[in-house]
């Protein structure tokens, strides 16, 4: 046969392969997802958000759990994202010269990858034993150290796409380089940035391990961040692992609901800032 | 030109136009000669293939300055490009008037010789001025062949005996008109051709003017002989 | 009676800028040897040559754009107004506060196009809304962009077309006040109505400011410029006055350059 039609054949044999592959991999997706929505749909109701996690026979929602998740994740962003930030800043802006970017960076990115089980674990050993305690922020320091290299991470990748002629521009006019990072460079990687710390928030959203150190977890409702805190991964934790029927329901429902909001999230950071991403 | 265009059809068209210019030249030197002649001797034959020739060098002048705008508007010349685009326009005019010039003396040499009045060997100093002009158009186009400013600045040395010529022509037609009235017509005839050669050499010092613009990038018309050569040999 | 015969003021030009024994290195590779030249105040001055031969090296020596850099240096001395900007003490934000640049592509700030005008002038001086308001009117207008955005300056300036952004920038730029306009290939990325816009800008602001451009199109350079420059790897060719530049230049090099005899 002729080179075009044998070229033919074998684009068409391998767009097959890929969509097979694809396939495969969405199905496995698919499966976990079907199974989630069949298992934890049926608990989702107004209670789930309103009552608290029952001893084993009574009825009862994770509102202290979702509570606790939200009061650790938010606590846990507002300390890790400044850092993050202004490190990514020191990176992209100041990195060039000497020697301490590069460490910065060598640290983070293997900060990054760490298994977060050893990040609860260090949040134990360094506050949780000295101050005697579980508590709420133990947890959000766990967390905190877990969002800190991804929106480093993010921050310094999405300033350097930021084009150097608009850094020149504004230095051209006489403006201190603080200015014109400020004013200019991190106002042009905004979206960027902002896209950062909500994928940060979503990857915490799930974290088990580093919690169980931490915050443990409390079957009462509980504001005070100084002591254990309910979460909602270790409650299904718990839940999931108990011989009770109806903890195993609820345990399903708190894995729709982590799932939900963290699509719900990616959703958002992609519609929202879709647009707003300046063209260059 | 010295080095080529990074465009050989740049260099192409250059050479185009230059060859045309040289063409026109060598047509209007013929025509000149043939006029001349044909004032010494009256072969009508040759009266008429020169008035004849005067449209081929009409058609020559309208076909180059139409290539020169071609290659003003296609390349934008610079510098020496520029100036020698500049310089062949004005050649051109130049040697188109030299063209008319030779188309009178034909004519004018047909009505002497129809009225019969012979006698022109008097008249040899007509053909003396004749000669020089044509050597100056001659030096003229070969200075522009070769870009030479030096050759160029003598032609303009030799425009100054032409006029001394004519001045010496007249003298004598106005004795002879004196001594015999009869031959009042035909010595009219007789200065209106050597007017013409005079124009003749002054358009050639037109043409030996440009080509120093060409090579200096000077323009020297209107400046004095001694100005001119000094620039030229500079 | 002999009427007078009047003379027109010859005025002294004085040199804006003054270039001595300039060199300047990318590292180890020298890009500038030896550069003298001085620019004349409220004149035009073009640097022309071939890509690769230092043009736009030497432009942002005069704004020290290079400092933001490493392994960039320049060697030598530049005097604006008789003062050494490579003086290491030399204020480099005061220096490009005084000497401004409008670069090959538009780059508008990410903010609404009145804001991207009032950037510059917020850096230095404090003007009252009112006062900004109309520095930013004046700016536009002096750019031929007024009446285009007037409606709008709320806008962002990322939403106008490549021309306006170009016409936004140059305005961002003189909205300063600067004294010198460095201006890089300004037109080389807009299609020709643009560019013909820019350099009847260029003609108009000359009578404020002092102007270098750089520009790889000759002939723009020969329309708009009152001396031109021409360079060639890292050396100053020629530098003389444009018409004699380009109707009878000095130098063999220049002569094959302009009439596009590189060989």
């Amino acid at each position: 046969m002729d080179l075009y039609t044998r070229r033919l054949l074998i684009n068409r044999f391998n767009l097959i392969v890929s969509l097979l592959t694809m396939l495969f991999g969405l199905f496995w997706l698919g499966w976990i997802l079907f199974t989630l929505f069949k298992a934890g749909f049926g608990g989702l109701s107004a209670k789930l958000f309103l009552e608290m996690t029952p001893p084993p026979g009574s009825d009862g929602g994770l509102l202290n759990a979702i509570m606790g998740s939200l009061l650790m994740g938010a606590a846990g962003t507002l300390l890790g994202t400044p850092v993050g930030i202004m490190a990514g800043i020191y990176l992209a802006e100041f990195g060039s010269r000497g020697w301490l970017a590069p460490v910065t960076r060598f640290i983070s990115d293997i900060l990054l990858s760490a298994p977060s089980i050893v990040v609860g674990l260090f949040i134990y050993e360094a506050y949780v034993v000295r101050v005697g305690h579980f508590s709420g922020w133990a947890g959000a320091f766990a967390l905190a150290l877990i969002v800190v290299p991804v929106v480093i991470r993010t921050t310094e990748n999405m300033l350097r796409l930021v084009p150097d002629s608009l850094r020149e521009a504004a230095a051209a006019l006489g403006a201190p380089q603080w200015k014109v990072i400020v004013l200019v460079t991190v106002r042009a990687a905004k979206a960027g940035i902002i896209t950062g710390i909500l994928l940060a928030i979503a990857r915490i959203s799930g974290e088990t391990a580093p919690l169980l150190f931490t915050s443990l977890n409390n079957q009462f409702w509980t504001s005070n961040m100084n002591a254990p805190m309910a979460n909602l991964p270790v409650v299904i934790f718990q839940f999931a692992m108990s011989p009770y029927e109806d903890w195993h329901k609820l345990a399903w429902a708190g894995a729709l609901l982590i799932t939900l909001s963290v699509l719900a999230l990616n959703v958002f950071a992609r519609v929202f800032f879709r647009n707003r991403t300046a063209t260059y | 030109m010295g080095s080529e265009h990074l465009s050989k059809q740049y260099d192409n068209e250059l050479e185009t136009l230059r060859s045309g210019v040289l063409q026109m030249g060598g047509l209007v030197e013929s025509q000149i000669r043939g006029a001349i002649e044909a004032f010494a001797h009256g072969n009508q034959e040759l009266i008429d293939q020169v008035i004849a020739n005067e449209v081929r060098v009409n058609e020559c002048e309208v076909q180059i300055d139409d290539d020169c705008s071609h290659i003003i508007v296609k390349r934008q010349p610079a510098a020496s490009d520029l100036r020698l685009i500049m310089a062949i326009s004005k050649t051109v005019t130049d040697l188109e008037r030299i063209g008319d010039e030779a188309e009178k003396i034909a004519r004018m040499s047909r009505q002497i010789h129809e009225r019969g009045h012979a006698d022109l060997h008097r008249f040899a100093t007509v053909r003396h001025a004749a000669d020089i002009a044509l050597s100056m158009l001659r030096q003229a186009l070969d200075a522009f062949a070769r870009l030479d400013a030096a050759d160029a600045a003598s032609i303009i040395r030799q425009d100054v005996a032409i006029d001394t010529e004519f001045r010496s022509i007249l003298r004598q037609l106005i004795t002879f008109m004196m001594e015999d009235p009869r031959t009042i017509s035909t010595a009219l005839e007789i200065v209106w051709i050597a007017k013409a050669i005079e124009r003749i050499g002054d358009h050639a010092k037109n043409i030996a003017e440009d080509v120093i613009y060409i090579v200096k990038g000077t323009d020297v018309r209107h400046t004095a002989v001694e100005i001119v050569e000094r620039e030229a040999l500079s | 009676m002999n009427a007078a015969v009047l003379q027109p003021v010859e005025q002294a030009l004085t040199q804006k800028i003054q270039v001595k024994n300039l060199n300047f290195y990318y590292g180890k590779f020298q890009a500038l040897k030896s550069i003298n030249l001085d620019i004349t105040e409220r004149k035009v001055t073009a640097f022309i040559g071939p890509s690769g031969c230092g043009k736009s090296t030497l432009l942002r020596t005069f704004n020290r754009m290079y400092a933001l850099y490493p392994n960039q240096e320049a060697q030598g001395e530049i005097l604006l107004d008789g003062e050494n900007i490579l003086d290491p003490s030399q204020d480099l934000n005061r220096l490009r506060a005084k000497v401004g640049m409008v670069f090959q592509k538009p780059t508008p700030f990410p903010m609404s196009i009145h804001d991207n005008i009032a950037f510059g002038v917020r850096l230095y001086e404090s003007l009252s809304p009112r006062e900004m308001e109309e520095r930013v009117e004046w700016a536009l207008r002096k750019a031929a962009l007024w009446e285009e955005v007037k409606d709008k300056l709320k806008q962002s300036g990322t939403s106008l077309s490549g021309g306006q952004q170009q016409r936004l920038c140059i305005a961002r730029g003189i909205a300063v006040k600067p004294e010198v306009l460095l201006l890089d290939e300004p037109a080389s990325a807009l299609d020709p109505i643009s560019t013909g816009r820019i350099e009847e800008l260029v003609h108009e602001l000359k009578n404020d400011y002092t102007i270098v451009i750089v520009t790889h199109n000759m002939q723009q350079a020969a329309r708009v410029s009152d001396y031109t420059a021409y360079m060639y790897l890292g050396e100053m060719v020629e530098f003389g006055v444009t018409d004699e530049v380009f109707i009878k230049p000095k130098k063999k090099e220049t002569e094959d350059y302009i009439t596009g005899r590189f060989g």
